[in-house]
């Protein structure tokens, strides 16, 4: 057994920025399933959301944050994040982040979508990767243990309480309890639920699916934001910064369609506003090759693409075989971002004591409806930082949880028993197929424009699809870096989560934000002005609504 | 198009040495070599590589393909292929082959140890920076620790690159309070660093330029 007070799973910019707070007073280890510079976090390009400007205002940043949620997001939460914000930015600033300078040397700061001010504070387009990297640097400084490339397995919960976790070590090809008095989740989304979406081939779920097996609170599930613009065919992120910079959308007939949408944000509405707007023009025939609509940047000049959006030039060149300084870029929307999560609290905590969480794999909720370009790379610093901080005071004041030798070996036999798996290496049923069939289910039945009948279909469909998946023996044991016994677990936490996104989709009879219902288009507050929370129940999940704090903005129509 | 992958197999569990093994994969010539590996995957589960933001980011997909080390994910086929239709994938040269294309990358990591890899900040910082100064930051800032510049080397020897790039760059960050004396600290003579500093653009898959004027501090 492994012993730290404070143990941080998932090493992006949440996890990284909680464990660093936490060290200050607490003994603590990143638990990964990828080494942390790995971490999908290093993809976010555009920037971190703060009020600096001397003509912007917090109240503005707030505001901008629950309309951009559809009003679904808690107000007070929204407050902490935004209130936060600046002095977040400048206690990265003096850790050495290499963000972009105005030219009398502040952090400079361009717009982003659904922003009354150009407030995204950015390193060019490698804003998530530099920020990453300055707080790995910094894990380095205060010497903190990591576990790079051990995935997280089970919570132990002991009456109640969280009071360690089960983690499986890759290279070694074993299981190790680590005893915790705190665990903070910061594992992020679930991406790879969808066939089309810009996330990283680790993005899987975990942590939110471990948390509900475990007996947390997920809020919020059936949100899901599709990103307006990815590569066409690949879904490789290209930044919001791109219409940020002043790129257009246009479509087959060369118009700038979303005048037709949001005649005064245009490009730089809120995603959920852009993406459908997207799919409707290629729906009503205004598409290229009835499939993708164009990116155009060729008016900014060659210089500001290289200058401010070198990184998104490469992708465009190397993925899609266009220079975007040249020839418009041909985009789709995808999956991108998982609004809900595990409920907490402004400070983590979880509805399972012991247990807390940060960041994409959270839901506290900040983001509603719909986020905000800039807002979840926010997110991860503010609530990272408060996660920490409210960990280690548990480290502190709190004696150890209970841990006993009984609920020990049951979690060891029987999860060695699952991975020794004795499958076959090839078995007639696949998690391959399974996942295949899974993730076009989603994009096709789950995604940016939603149906009673064909969510229905979907729940279906999924419960065959995991009836399949327990017939599925583990493949190949327990050997070392077999990643095919990680994509099995994988696929059974998607799954489950699939599960209750869909039915979440399928519960919710109105439009709100990123969930769009066809046979429900308008907004309804009367019924749904309300979080969905999800519990894991014995005949599946068990769906109920909680009330959203309301502080100082009454829901209004919301347009762009 | 089919292509042959050929894969070096190692298993520390079983095998007595590397080996290699045919994999024919179908894929179109703008597909990546990472495109090809997962179809391969798909045919032997029990094949290991690393793999995460399949967009030259992260840095997980380092390999060797055709003598060459590079990311997976950002080289495409049509760019990778010989013209018999093959594709020959290593582990990482000068790192320790754990399990087929997985190496250890511990040794990475702990390289940076030794260049005190953060910014020691200065007191009377105040939060700004010139916007020419801190363009210098940027390219060496974009490293993303995947091993190709150490494992193109002819004899990393004693230099780690990796280690390299992380103190240069903060060599060239006023807010830092070493500052040059990082330069005595890496122990690399100059010549050296000027020819490292040099070479490290068409090595490195981020095509990182350290601006020159770093060996002159």
């Amino acid at each position: 057994m492994l012993i730290h007070e404070v143990l941080v799973v998932g090493g992006g910019l949440a996890g990284l920025m909680a464990a660093l707070v936490a060290s200050q007073k607490a003994d603590v280890a990143v638990l990964s399933k990828i080494y942390p510079t790995r971490s999908h976090s290093g993809a976010a390009q555009g920037g971190f959301n703060a009020a600096l400007g001397e003509d912007d205002s917090i109240e503005s940043h707030i505001f901008d944050t629950v309309k951009g949620s559809d009003y679904l997001g808690d107000q007070d939460a929204v407050e902490v994040l935004c209130s936060e914000g600046p002095e977040v930015i400048l206690e990265l600033e003096r850790m050495g982040v290499p963000w972009t300078r105005t030219p009398e040397g502040r952090v400079a700061q361009r717009s982003l979508g659904g922003a009354g001010f150009p407030r995204a504070c950015f390193a060019a387009d490698f804003s998530g990767h530099v920020v990453l990297h300055t707080l790995f640097e910094q894990v380095l400084r205060r010497g903190i243990k990591i576990y790079p490339e051990w995935h997280l397995v089970e919570l132990l919960v002991e009456d109640g309480q969280v009071a360690g976790v089960l983690a499986y070590d890759l290279a070694r090809a074993r299981l190790e309890v680590i005893r915790s008095k705190a665990v903070i989740l910061a594992t992020g989304g679930y991406g790879r639920a969808f066939a089309k979406t810009t996330n990283a081939h680790a993005n899987t779920g975990d942590g939110m699916a471990i948390a509900y097996r475990a007996g947390a609170v997920l809020s919020d599930m059936e949100f899901v934001q599709f990103h307006p613009t990815t590569l066409y065919g690949t879904n490789i992120l290209i930044s919001e910064a791109a219409r940020g910079e002043g790129g257009y959308l246009r479509n087959y007939d060369g118009e700038r369609f979303m005048v037709h949408y949001a005649p005064q944000k245009m490009e730089l509405a809120p995603r959920d506003v852009v993406s459908r707007a997207i799919f409707k023009e290629i729906k009503e025939g205004r598409g290229f090759e009835g499939q993708y609509v164009h990116l155009d940047l060729t008016h900014l000049g060659e210089a500001l693409v290289a200058e401010r959006l070198p990184q998104v030039r490469d992708l465009a060149i190397r993925y899609a075989g266009v220079d975007p300084a040249r020839a418009p870029m041909p985009i789709e929307p995808a999956q991108h971002y998982s609004m809900g999560g595990v409920r907490t609290d402004v400070w983590g905590m979880t509805s399972l004591p012991g247990l807390l969480a940060a960041g994409e794999v959270a839901n506290v909720s900040v983001h509603g409806a719909n986020r905000l370009g800039g807002n979840s790379l926010l997110e991860t610093v503010v609530f990272g930082r408060r996660a920490g901080h409210r960990a280690a005071q548990l480290a502190r004041q709190e004696p150890w949880p209970t841990l006993s030798a009984a609920t020990i070996t049951r979690a060891y036999e029987s999860w060695s028993s699952l991975l020794a798996g004795r499958g076959q290496v090839v078995q007639e049923d696949s998690t391959f197929a399974i996942r295949q069939e899974m993730t076009n289910l989603m994009t096709n039945q789950v995604g940016v424009f939603r149906v009673g009948s064909e969510l229905e279909d979907a729940v279906n469909r999924l419960a065959v699809l995991k009836e399949r998946y327990q017939r599925l023996k583990a493949p190949g044991g327990m050997q070392p870096f077999n990643y095919a016994l990680m994509d099995y677990l994988e696929v059974g936490y998607l799954l489950d989560l699939c599960e209750v996104i869909a039915r979440g989709a399928l519960r919710r009879t109105e439009s709100r934000g990123a969930h769009y219902r066809l046979d429900y288009p308008q907004r309804d507050d009367q019924n749904w002005l309300c979080h969905t929370f999800v519990r894991r129940g014995e005949d599946g999940p068990e769906f109920s609504n909680g009330p959203v704090t309301i502080t100082r903005y009454a829901p209004q129509e919301r347009g762009y | 198009m089919n292509v042959v992958l050929n894969i070096c197999r190692f298993n520390p569990e079983v095998d007595v040495k590397p080996y290699f093994q045919e994999f024919t994969v179908l894929v179109e010539e703008h597909n990546t070599v990472l495109d090809a590996l997962l179809q391969a995957w798909q045919q032997d589960p029990g094949l290991s590589f690393r793999r995460s933001c399949r967009s030259a980011i992260c840095g997980s997909c380092a390999l060797c393909i055709n003598g060459r080390p590079g990311l997976a994910c950002q080289t495409l086929i049509r760019n990778a292929i010989t013209e018999d239709g093959r594709i020959t994938l290593e582990p990482l040269p000068h790192f320790r082959q754990l399990k087929d294309l997985v190496v250890d990358l511990d040794p990475l990591f702990e390289s940076l140890k030794a260049v005190v890899p953060w910014v020691v900040i200065r007191d009377n910082h105040d939060s700004h920076m010139a916007p020419e100064v801190a363009r210098k930051l940027e390219s060496p800032a974009t490293c993303i620790l995947c091993g190709v510049c150490h494992a193109a080397m002819d004899d990393p020897g004693e230099v780690k690159p990796a280690a390299l790039v992380k103190g240069l760059r903060l060599a060239l960050d006023p807010r830092d309070v070493l500052g040059a004396a990082r330069l005595q600290l890496m122990k690399v003579p100059r010549d050296i660093l000027r020819l490292f500093i040099k070479n490290l653009p068409e090595k490195c898959p981020k095509g990182i330029m350290v601006p020159e004027d770093v060996c002159h501090l």
